[in-house]
């Protein structure tokens, strides 16, 4: 079997269970599968940008928040479809304009830098909450079923796997990669660097926009730390790291394990799990910093040496 | 605005700007001298908050005491995280610069694990205790003793160790690094005996710090980051790896937050902060004092 034509029958088979899931399965494995399906576009769309280009971005909540408060603003008063889309596209305006200055910036200011407009968007909803509304918090009533928000998650995640895919495999790709490289030398080719970093940073904060307005409704109760919380952010690195960012794969894998783990022990032992995943996070930097992905094709490699 | 008004935010900003000095110097000594930024580093300060907490509450120890044994606690930390995650990766690296990335993630894990840790075994409430809360009268302005003698405590730590970079061999070993490492190991200093000697000393001011501030800020496991993220903002208004522009970052920076809260909410506060930190970073990334540190 050619890559491809393997490839597409682990990923059909996949893809037809979780379209029929909602027939058979009871209502906790949909649950389930709606935070894993969230985890998973959150940390795919994260590896688009920081995956392929190298640049680390800790603004995951920012974006995640702001397609949140576009539910948080417009609810009910818009359908909830028209809403995550103007939730994804707020996100990526928001990328597009804090894009073309903080992009210029390399390393660890980088890194920095993304971690602290986090920060100033959470610090901003919160004024605008006490100043504007009067009030901090705000509950969604009237939320669609289960089925609407895990079929509309379902489209997202295969938009985002596709989008990953496609990246990769073009000269957009490896354009993202030479950046990763040797940012110098792309830039001395002939490649026009702060133009494909811009892009990429507005595409993935799409996803995440459109993610956070499907969950604001999920979780029917919104408050700025609730939804700018830096453990979004630290989770979706982790599961991106863990899983290995070179393509779509890794943070699916990444997602889903560290997702079941967190259902089954996460849950009860809320500061364990977390103090672990610091532990994991530490042990991945240092052992396998290519991720599950990069350690199996590792192994795959060695054994056909032998 | 009123004369007495200048003097009061003139002095609570000093006050304030002095710990934000100590906080950011550590900080910037590991950034210096190994191009490490640990996001961590605030939760040493937390670290340190509990244990002159606890201190205290317990022993009746005085906080200014315990700053001390916070201080060696913090050293014996950053000498075991230096030996357990940092150490082999250095002596294998050829530049320093491409362990950035990865350094920042290892103190990333370090930070959720002490925060997790420290809710595990204390708990997410608010703590804080009073201690030297009486006051005197400076330039017409109460100043609460607590707040002036870990002010000066601060600086004058600052001062102490400006003073062993510039005047000590050894210091000067250090500055030498913080300038050019590769020629710093051609003339044959041992740099690794340098770099455990930073992650001690950068530790034990947070640490310290963390006592200090408990007399008079409350403690949660949650106060790391906003100091880290803080810290940061002096760093760069100083410059990366100049570490007299840290004291005089941070002296700025706690005049400037003090003025905006004095105005405004201390929400703003934080937004005026970040957009410092934004502006700096775009526009004068060789920090105030504009010297080129490499």
């Amino acid at each position: 079997m050619t890559p491809k034509a393997r490839a597409l029958a682990i990923w059909v088979p996949i893809l037809l269970i979780l379209l029929t899931l909602p027939l058979y399965a009871s209502g906790y494995y949909i649950s389930l599968l709606i935070t894993i399906l969230m985890w998973v576009i959150l940390s795919v769309s994260w590896t688009i940008f920081s995956g392929y280009t190298g640049y680390i971005s800790l603004a995951v909540a920012a974006f995640f928040g702001i397609g949140a408060y576009m539910t948080v603003i417009l609810w009910p008063a818009l359908p909830f479809f028209i809403i995550i889309i103007l939730g994804g596209l707020a996100s990526m305006f928001f990328a597009l304009l804090i894009g073309s200055p903080c992009l210029r910036i390399r390393g660890p200011y980088f890194i920095i830098l993304t971690l602290g407009l986090s920060e100033l968007v959470k610090h901003i909803f919160l004024i605008y909450e006490v100043r504007v509304r009067g009030t901090v918090g705000t509950l969604l009533l009237g939320a669609p079923s289960s089925e609407t928000f895990y079929y509309s998650l379902i489209v997202i995640a295969v938009m985002v796997a596709a989008t990953a895919y496609f990246v990769k495999n073009s000269k957009f790709g490896l354009a993202l990669f030479s950046i990763k490289g040797n940012e110098e030398a792309a830039e001395a080719m002939g490649v026009d660097t702060t133009r494909y970093k811009l892009l990429t940073f507005g595409i993935s904060a799409l996803f995440m926009g459109f993610t956070g307005a499907i969950m604001a409704l999920r979780w029917t109760y919104i408050d700025p730390s609730v939804i700018f919380n830096p453990l979004i952010t630290f989770q979706v690195t982790i599961m991106a790291i863990l899983g290995g960012v070179e393509d779509f794969r890794g943070p699916i894998i990444g997602a889903a394990v560290l997702t079941l783990i967190s259902e089954a022990f996460g849950i009860r032992y809320p500061y364990h799990y977390m103090a672990l995943l610091g532990i994991t996070l530490i042990l991945l930097i240092k052992f396998m910093p290519t991720g599950l992905l990069g350690a199996i094709g590792k192994l795959r490699a060695v054994r056909k040496l032998t | 605005m009123e004369l007495r008004d200048i003097s009061t935010i003139l002095i609570l900003g000093l006050t304030i700007g002095c710990i934000y000095a100590v906080i950011a110097v550590g900080l910037n000594l590991l950034y210096g001298t190994m191009r490490m930024l640990n996001v961590a580093h605030g939760d040493l300060i937390m670290l340190g908050a509990y244990a002159a907490y606890w201190l205290f509450t317990i022993y009746k120890i005085s906080p200014l005491i315990s700053a001390i044994f916070a201080a060696l606690g913090g050293a014996v930390i950053g000498l075991i995280t230096y030996r357990l995650l940092f150490a082999s990766s250095i002596r294998i690296t050829k530049s320093l610069e491409s362990l950035e990335g990865s350094s920042l993630l290892i103190f990333f894990g370090l930070l959720i694990l002490l925060e997790n840790v420290a809710l595990l075994w204390w708990g997410a409430d608010f703590r804080g205790y009073a201690y030297l809360t009486s006051a005197v009268t400076i330039l017409g302005t109460p100043v609460p003793l607590n707040r002036l003698s870990a002010a000066l405590i601060a600086v004058a730590v600052c001062l102490a160790f400006y003073i062993f970079l510039q005047r000590t061999l050894f210091g000067k070993a250090v500055r030498a690094v913080i300038q050019d490492k590769d020629a710093t190991q051609l003339v044959g200093i041992n740099t690794g005996k340098i770099y455990i000697f930073c992650f001690g000393v950068a530790f034990a001011m947070a640490a310290l710090a963390g006592a200090l501030v408990s007399m008079f800020y409350s403690i949660t496991p949650f106060i790391g980051l906003p100091y880290t993220l803080m810290a940061f903002v002096v760093i760069i208004l100083g410059g990366l790896g100049n570490i007299l522009g840290s004291l005089v970052g941070g002296l700025l920076l706690g005049l400037v937050i003090t003025a905006v809260v004095a105005y405004t909410t201390p929400g703003f506060a934080f937004i005026v902060q970040y957009l410092i930190f934004i502006l700096v970073i775009l526009f004068m990334p060789q920090g105030i004092l504009g010297r080129r540190t490499r």
